[in-house]
């Protein structure tokens, strides 16, 4: 990874040296004082002296006499005249990494459209969103108090400690947790709670375990860090007791994400807890119920304790009240088809968001019709849209000869009783099937390509065809549904 | 008359180009269309996340309909205004690492320079999230094309794609994934949570020429030359693509261009007449036919016209029902048996020595010595092949294997094979009887007594 990282850096002489620093040295902290005293910086730096800048001090000293030049020169000049020189890439990717530059998109020229312009059907359509995320979540009371309860209890004791919470996706988990957390920052701003902090990871936002300590260090203190340093710089943290520390609670989504083989990540994340000088609490999301018992090592276990929460899918009358709740009071929508949603969503998946995502291609469906209600018969087309099984249409739009490779295929499998066929038996069967329907017969190198079409499409699992006739074939759709799609073309 | 050799030169060229590089025509699919097109709309406009499939077979239009609706919506100054279009492509984006790259110089963050990216691959990741994030309904919207989205699927945990659907499910800057792809059966290779934020819609793209007359219909307006204000409509079209050429629009650079052409009307008539009477006649339908039997593609039946088109000649300016079939007939044949022709009678004589050990065994593998045996008692009693050295007929039976004719059974691992002298290691034919047989009826001047042993392994 790191000759992938240099690459481009390599081109950029004056770059090298600094981001060289910024990456491999242990004193970055160090450097930009220099230039700017900044009381957080020093606190932390103070808080943490390398052991290793000690042992090297040759070394140190000789890149800091290279390196002050044009690491201290572009952030005096940067100071002074910020708007007026345009900023090199290189140093713009260290205010990146210092944080001070906030990222930031592209504007749109127009205004978005006014809320009053819209119709009934596009508000409800908004509202039904997923990323709409309602203030109270209806039908996760329960859970909502447990964690809750934890959590605060967790907070005000001052102790730190574990808790897993896991559910299939779509059950409301993460909105759950970050609706707590929001409501407990709430007591806390009105002094009805001791003050705390807040810090959240995703393992699927991070390209490796080990980078869960630059984002957790990232928004302490809004620094981008090497994972070497910024885990040193945490374990400091947290290992040492200082006075008025904080709680802080921090989130971490997706944990099967962050188990290695090594596992010293989720080790590190849930030991920290166990510690008497770090105050925190490690909420942690997944999605297996049995993960720790699964996946983890016995100690990782140990320590992420049996305070646990699971959540269940929706039933279909939970879904259907979830629904109604996006709606308020709206009529877009009749009763009947909410019910036929969540009733079709709860036999399959229980996951919330299919449901919204269902009823708002229903909305875009009673668009198009220019209707102004969203009835039973949208939703039904809505439903045969995205609870999608086009494989059928796929076999009835085939050509004439792939249609009769397909019957081939299947023929051979019931001629030999075995799933798994050869090119070479099932081009007898096309010779067969082609002399009785009167078809000319494809020679094998065309059969070839339709047995590679067919395998590109998936209705067929072939191998490549560079084993010629004696390539694998396994048929990927049922035989009925072949026989399904030619026979009732044929009756018509 | 050069004038209308001059004419006839430059509808070949039309001809030409009208195939090959008309990215944005669509013909068909009018409600597929209808639905992406009102989908990217409300992106653009409302600044809805969105996320879809489009799925199809090969050559049914499916980039062709993106292009189409981009098109259609690059008119709309209000659309241009306030989207980013990012391109990625799964064979050219072989990781994450590489795509984020490419998204982030596509839409130009401020950690990417003239098509340069700083930084490591988990500060770009990190990057792109955070803009994404403080991006709210005010940003731009930005339409994410992943071509060949299957390809994505295999990227180490699929963190592309869960972090594209996971911003198109929350309140962040509004963007809408277009995943395209071949496989039907995409959706069972996204992971859980991936398939969870998915938001489930799905475009199903088959080629729906049902019938010949469409297919025939499809062919006509390939071939025929269009009228001189359709020319001009098309090419107003086009000059607004080219408008915004500087945008990354992969398809707006080199775009056919009909402003080149227009026609004499006379020239025009008489060509299309010659074609539609050419077309209706019987072989032309029946060439057709074959073409649609084989492959219902619009892309397939491109390809088979442009090699005609590129067999006109001043000497012979229309396209006759027999140049159709001819062609046709190149796409029948069976390579391997040219192949087989092309052998030099040793090489022949192996391949139906290898025939007959393979009709006595039931497709038995064999070794150059079973072979060679073979071989022997036939140039025995042979009068031609009598005085054929051993190391001749090894070299003639690598021949065979160069050109794959005969497959080594223990394929794979080159090192198993290594082992064995390369006399014993054991083959099979990559061949049906028929191909030997039609081989043998074709094969220029062959000796009698090697047709006659063709026949029956007795000797």
């Amino acid at each position: 990874s790191r000759l992938a990282e240099g690459t481009p850096r390599r081109s950029i002489h004056l770059s090298n040296i600094v981001e060289q620093r910024v990456f491999k040295d242990d004193d970055i902290i160090s450097t930009p004082k220099r230039g700017r005293p900044k009381k957080s910086v020093e606190d932390e730096d103070d808080d943490y002296t390398p052991k290793k800048s000690v042992q090297k001090t040759p070394t140190r000293s000789r890149r800091l006499s290279t390196a002050t030049k044009p690491a201290t020169t572009p952030s005096k000049g940067t100071t002074a005249t910020s708007a007026a020189a345009p900023m090199t890439p290189s140093q713009k990717m260290k205010k990146i990494r210092a944080g001070e530059l906030s990222p930031s998109m592209q504007q749109r020229t127009d205004r978005p459209v006014k809320d009053s312009s819209k119709s009934q059907l596009q508000l409800a359509r908004e509202q039904l969103h997923v990323s709409v995320v309602p203030k109270s979540l209806p039908c996760r009371e329960r859970e909502f108090e447990n964690i809750y309860a934890f959590l605060e209890g967790k907070i005000q004791d001052q102790c730190g400690g574990c808790m897993y919470v896991s559910g299939v996706p779509g059950t409301g988990k993460t909105a759950t947790v970050t609706g707590v957390i929001r409501t407990l920052q709430r007591l806390s701003k009105q002094n009805e709670l001791p003050a705390f902090e807040f810090l959240e990871i995703n393992g699927m936002r991070l390209t490796e375990p080990r980078q869960a300590y630059v984002q957790i260090y990232k928004q302490l203190t809004g620094k981008t860090v090497s994972w070497e340093h910024a885990h040193s710089l945490l374990e400091k943290r947290f290992t040492t007791p200082a006075p008025r520390r904080v709680t802080t609670v921090l989130l971490v989504d997706e944990l099967d994400i962050l188990c290695n083989r090594r596992q010293d990540v989720v080790y590190n994340l849930l030991d920290w807890p166990t510690k008497s000088a770090a105050k925190l609490v490690v909420v942690t999301i997944a999605n297996t119920m049995d993960l720790p018992e699964r996946l983890l090592m016995g100690k990782v276990t140990s320590r992420l304790g049996l305070t646990r929460l699971t959540f269940q899918p929706y039933t279909h009358k939970q879904l259907q009240e979830i629904v109604t709740a996006r709606l308020g009071g709206s009529e877009a929508f009749k009763g009947e088809a909410v019910q036929l949603v969540a009733r079709k969503v709860a036999a399959v998946s229980g996951d919330a968001r299919r449901a919204l995502d269902i009823c708002r291609r229903a909305t875009e469906i009673a668009d198009t019709a220019s209707v102004k209600c969203v009835t039973l018969l949208h939703v039904q087309q809505a439903l045969a849209e995205m609870i999608a099984s086009a494989k059928v249409q796929a076999i009835k739009n085939c050509s004439r000869l792939e249609q009769i490779f397909l019957q081939a295929v299947a023929a051979e499998v019931t001629r030999t009783g075995v799933e798994e066929t050869t090119f070479m038996g099932v081009y007898t069967q096309v010779e067969t099937i082609a002399a009785f329907m009167g078809v000319t017969l494809p020679a094998p190198g065309r059969a070839l390509r339709l047995c590679a079409t067919l395998g590109a499409e998936r209705l067929i699992i072939s191998e490549h065809s560079r084993n010629d006739l004696f390539q694998k074939i396994l048929l990927n759709v049922s035989a009925d549904d072949i026989h399904y799609a030619l026979r009732v073309g044929e009756v018509n | 008359m050069p004038e209308a050799v001059q004419e006839f030169a430059k509808a070949r060229r039309f001809l030409k180009e009208r195939l090959q590089r008309d990215y944005t025509t669509l013909r068909g699919y009018s409600e597929e269309r209808s639905n992406v097109r009102q989908l990217l709309q409300r992106t653009a406009e409302m600044g809805e996340s969105n996320s879809l499939l489009l799925i199809g077979p090969r050559g049914a239009g499916k980039t062709t309909l993106i292009n189409a609706v981009l098109t259609d919506l690059l008119d709309n100054k209000a659309f241009v205004d306030n989207t980013l279009i990012v391109h990625l492509d799964g064979n050219l984006h072989t990781d994450d690492r590489l795509a984020l790259k490419s998204i982030t110089v596509q839409m130009r963050l401020e950690n990417a320079a003239d098509g340069k990216v700083f930084g490591s691959f988990a500060e770009n990741l990190a990057f792109l999230l955070q803009c994404l994030k403080s991006g709210g309904k005010r940003a731009k919207s930005v339409v994410f094309l992943l071509e060949e989205f299957d390809l994505f699927c295999t990227h180490h945990n699929q963190t592309l794609l869960y972090n594209l659907f996971d911003v198109s499910q929350s309140a962040q800057a509004p963007i809408c994934v277009l995943g395209v792809t071949c496989r039907l059966d995409v959706i069972e290779l996204l992971e859980k949570r991936v398939k969870s934020r998915f938001s489930h819609r799905q475009v199903f793209l088959f080629p729906t020429s049902d019938q010949l007359e469409q297919y025939a219909a499809l062919c006509q307006e390939l071939l025929s030359l269009p009228s001189n204000s359709s020319l001009k409509s098309a090419a107003e079209r086009v000059n607004s693509l080219q408008m915004l050429r500087s945008e990354a629009l992969s398809f707006g650079r080199r775009h056919f261009d009909p402003a080149a052409y227009t026609f004499d009307s006379r020239f025009r008539e008489g060509w299309n007449k010659q074609l539609a009477k050419m077309l209706a006649s019987q072989p032309a339908q029946r060439t057709l036919q074959t073409l649609y039997d084989f492959d219902i593609s619009e892309a397939f039946l491109k390809n088979f016209l442009f090699r005609l088109v590129a067999q006109l000649r001043e000497e012979s300016p229309h396209i006759t029902a027999e140049q159709m079939s001819a062609l046709a007939a190149q796409y029948e044949g069976d390579d391997k048996v040219e192949l087989l022709c092309g052998l030099s009678v040793l090489e022949l004589c192996l391949i139906i020595a290898v025939k007959h050990h393979s009709e006595i065994y039931d497709r038995d593998p064999f070794n150059f010595e079973i072979i060679f045996a073979r071989f022997s008692k036939f140039a025995k009693v042979s009068t031609t092949m009598q005085g054929v050295e051993r190391s001749i007929v090894l070299k003639a039976f690598e021949h065979l294997r160069i050109g794959e004719l005969i497959l080594p059974v223990s394929s794979g691992s080159g090192n198993a094979s290594g082992k064995v002298q390369k006399e014993f290691e054991m083959h099979k034919m990559a061949l049906t009887y028929g191909q030997i047989q039609q081989a043998v009826q074709r094969y220029q001047a062959l000796p009698t007594e090697v047709a006659q042993w063709s026949q029956s392994s007795l000797i």
